[in-house]
């Protein structure tokens, strides 16, 4: 197995809820530039794209026949991958495949999502809406999405049953979620890209905010950003050639599990419970730390990068991850800050800025700029980073992708 | 590359203008007989590559209820969204990167009962000019393709028409296929709906409901699993620009540089002389002697003498679609998994009534999307 590893990232710039003054490859380009950038690569040594977004939010199918041209990438090989929440880390994963398999030296990866062109809730719940109609049509024996759907297992209807769930298991209370969220948007003011900014938030701050779907506030949610992010993933041989720095962030793991779409669902003789995530906890994660050599995660890794689309998740992932005993704790007693000994999304995460298709990406992304030391802003952590872990949740609360970046290669 | 990765098992559905099953049924019954072939469990494979759209299954994240009728529960899983090619391609640079030893790649699409083309082929169109205008869709794409190509070739109107007609023929032979007319002639092809000149509605392919799925495996575990697996030998894919006006539609570059990369890699200088059988992913009949002379499967403007030789029907000496392709039934992006399983049908030996004559030892599967076949993906495989 070839090593992999990333030598640059970029952005569009700042992530917004709105762009109207550019259309999607204009969103797009930019990222790309400004990735190319900070290497010695040309447009030419670019052996293949992999791409992703969620399709129906924009309502373009296939956009990548339209955008490549924008980007330098007509002529070239361009796989698109696109798999929900998790479409980000797919995408990566997807470049780290193409590199690693040894048919391409260089991959470009792009996650991308422009909210304003078009409606996130209602692209979400298209997800539960057909499966309801096709229990219509033939039978409740379905998959049985539609149950779930009428008991409002929306994104953020899942997303409240599964807080709960989670506060009960680890003798939580709503007020550790407020502090969670806190802890997000004070990093997020830390760091340039972010979007939802705010400097010292307090729990207070955001116990303010209204109620939307019990334990979960309005300051517990994330908004629908846009924005593009852009990684270059290139084989061991050539980071010499192409990397323009010396610190570079060696992908060391990458592993991905799916479980049953459905809450409620007798699986294998358990409930199906969204706070559950036997994949991560039992599949995902035990296999990522075998393949990149690590024993102890809470001692060998130094930094995690979770998809946090609601605070509570940023509390129950470290758990889940095996990166944290137990986060109410954690959070009470500070160590998930930036300056913590488990910091958890120094970026300020998911909740403080969605941009679909892009963030399971940004979590890979942020760790790397983490390991090479450049997170801009204030949001490096202080502590010299040598393992860091991004993982990325999706579909309905059934995807779960964990990626492990080294300072240093894996020898194999 | 130190690895080899081979096709070790293919199963397709039945090609129905409407499935009795729901999509979950047909999936699940699809991939339980690929396993029961096999003699082997869902445990067994490392990792699970999908291939379905969000537009074409009509619904937001379209493999999320899918995950316990493929059997992936608690599996692996990754989604491509493009033409099911690229997911062989994916499942196959896995197991090169050596994490897994098995991978299985299952496509399916309600594209005769649900989603019918070319409405939802429009949202492939950019957002701010094409789809606007209403010009450009897939047929006017693909009869601005056919006029260029019958201009320079000279391909007359009789010839599209027998080519369709050796299509239909070709799909009677096929017990999948869904628009079967063994007694076709040039006659009803160009009596039927007019959609585009030079265009009819029998040039077109037909859109239908089905599912395949494709089981690939290591060389070691290849060896274990099957006595004849069916090797990848060279794979290519290439994007070419989006605005038609931008495009040679006839030179065809991405599939060019698409065959290159796969030539090259299968260490084939002469394609027309080796490969035996081609299975093409043409949405409309006029594209399939663009294609061949794109792959270099016939000279440049050869079309018209390959036709009126017969060249290109299961007897002849360049065989192309002998499933009857997409004319006789395509579950629109499904296409791409369907041509690599029947090329390994051929290569097998299994193909029944629509064998080729001599057994073939490489065939060539493409798999293609986008307006007059901007994106290519070409295999060449071989036993």
């Amino acid at each position: 197995m070839r090593n992999v590893a990333i030598i640059s990232v970029g952005y569009n710039g700042r992530f917004v809820a709105k762009r109207p003054d550019v259309n999607i490859p204009e969103l797009i380009q930019p990222a790309v530039a400004n990735a190319i950038k900070k290497t010695k690569l040309k447009y030419s040594d670019i052996g293949v794209v992999v791409e992703g977004n969620m399709p129906t939010f924009e309502g373009i199918n296939y956009p990548h026949l339209w955008f490549s041209d924008h980007i330098g990438a007509a002529g070239k090989p361009v796989l698109r991958i696109s798999t929900g929440g998790t479409t980000g880390m797919s995408v990566f994963q997807g470049g780290y495949y193409c590199v690693a398999s040894g048919m391409f030296d260089v991959a470009m990866v792009i996650g991308w999502e422009k909210h304003d062109e078009g409606d996130a809730q209602v692209g979400l719940i298209g997800i539960v809406l057909p499966e309801a109609f096709s229990m219509f049509q033939f039978g409740p024996d379905m998959g049985g999405g539609g149950t779930g759907m009428m008991g409002g297992l929306s994104s953020t209807g899942g997303a409240s049953f599964q807080a709960l769930s989670y506060l009960h298991r680890a003798k939580g209370t709503p007020d550790h979620i407020d502090k969670m969220a806190a802890q997000a948007r004070s990093n997020a003011a830390k760091n340039p890209y972010a979007h939802l900014q705010h400097p010292n938030c307090t729990a207070a701050d955001i116990a303010k905010t209204p109620m939307v779907s019990y334990p979960l506030r309005y300051g517990h949610t994330c908004p629908a950003s846009c924005g593009a992010c852009v990684m270059l993933l290139v084989a061991e041989e050539k980071v010499k050639k192409f990397a323009d720095t010396d610190r570079v962030a060696w992908v060391k793991a990458v592993a991905t599990a799916s479980s049953d779409a459905t809450t409620g669902n007798l699986v294998d003789g358990q409930i199906n419970d969204p706070a559950e995530q036997a994949i991560c906890e039992k599949i995902a994660a035990p296999k990522a730390y075998k393949m990149a050599g690590i024993q102890n995660p809470k001692k060998e890794i130094q930094m995690c990068e979770v998809y946090d689309g609601f605070a509570h998740q940023e509390l129950m992932w470290p758990e889940k991850l095996h990166l944290v005993d137990n986060s109410c704790k954690a959070i009470d007693e500070g160590r998930l800050a930036i300056d913590g000994d488990m910091p958890v999304n120094p970026s300020g995460g998911v909740v403080s800025t969605n941009a679909i298709g892009a963030s399971a990406m940004v979590r890979v992304a942020e760790a790397s700029l983490q390991i090479m030391g450049m997170a801009e802003g204030g949001h490096q952590v202080p502590r010299r980073v040598k393992n860091a872990l991004a993982h990325g949740w999706g579909g309905l609360f059934q995807f779960v992708t964990i990626t492990i970046l080294g300072d240093e290669p894996v020898k194999r | 590359m130190d690895r080899k990765v081979a096709i070790v098992g293919y199963k397709q559905t039945k090609y129905l203008e409407q499935n009795e099953n729901p999509r979950e049924r047909m999936v699940m019954n699809l991939v339980q007989s690929l396993l029961q072939d096999m003699k082997i469990t869902r445990d067994d494979i490392g990792t699970f590559i999908l291939s379905c759209s969000d537009f074409q299954d009509g619904r937001t994240i379209s493999e999320c209820f899918m995950i316990p009728w493929v059997g992936a529960y608690m599996k692996d899983v990754s989604k491509v969204d493009s033409d099911s090619a690229n997911a062989v391609l994916y499942a196959m640079m896995r197991i090169l990167s050596g994490n897994y030893e098995t991978a299985l790649v299952v496509s399916w699409a309600m594209g005769g009962s649900e989603f019918r083309s070319p409405r939802v082929m429009d949202f492939e169109l950019d957002p701010i000019y094409e789809r606007q205008a209403k010009l450009v869709n897939e047929i006017t794409a693909a009869a601005l393709q056919a006029q260029a190509y019958m201009a320079k070739s000279k391909l007359t109107e009789e010839q599209l028409a027998a080519l369709a007609v050796k299509n239909l023929r070709n799909g009677a032979r096929n017990p999948l296929a869904l628009r079967k007319k063994a007694d076709a002639t040039a006659k009803d092809i160009l009596s039927s709906r007019p959609l585009a000149s030079p265009l009819r509605e029998l040039h077109a392919y037909t859109p239908a409901d089905g599912a395949c799925a494709v089981l690939l495996a290591s060389e070691e575990k290849a060896r274990e699993l099957t006595k004849n697996p069916v090797w990848i030998k060279g794979v290519g894919f290439c994007q070419d620009t989006y605005y038609l006006g931008e495009r040679d539609l006839v030179k065809m570059d991405s599939l060019q540089k698409a065959a290159k990369t796969a030539y090259k890699m299968a260490g084939i200088t002469d394609p027309a002389k080796k490969i035996g059988v081609s299975e093409l992913h043409t949405t409309f009949v006029s594209q399939e002697p663009i294609f061949a002379e794109a792959l270099g499967l016939i000279p440049k403007n050869a079309g018209p003498n390959a036709v009126s030789k017969g060249a290109l029907e299961i007897e002849g000496k360049t065989p192309i679609n002998p499933s009857g392709g997409p004319q006789a039934a395509n579950p629109l992006m499904v296409s791409g998994l369907i041509r690599i399983a029947e090329a390994c049908t051929q290569l097998r030996g299994e193909a029944g009534e629509h064998q080729v004559k001599k057994t073939p030892r490489l065939a060539l599967a493409h798999g293609q999307i986008g307006m007059a076949a901007q994106h290519n993906v070409v295999f060449v495989l071989g036993n």
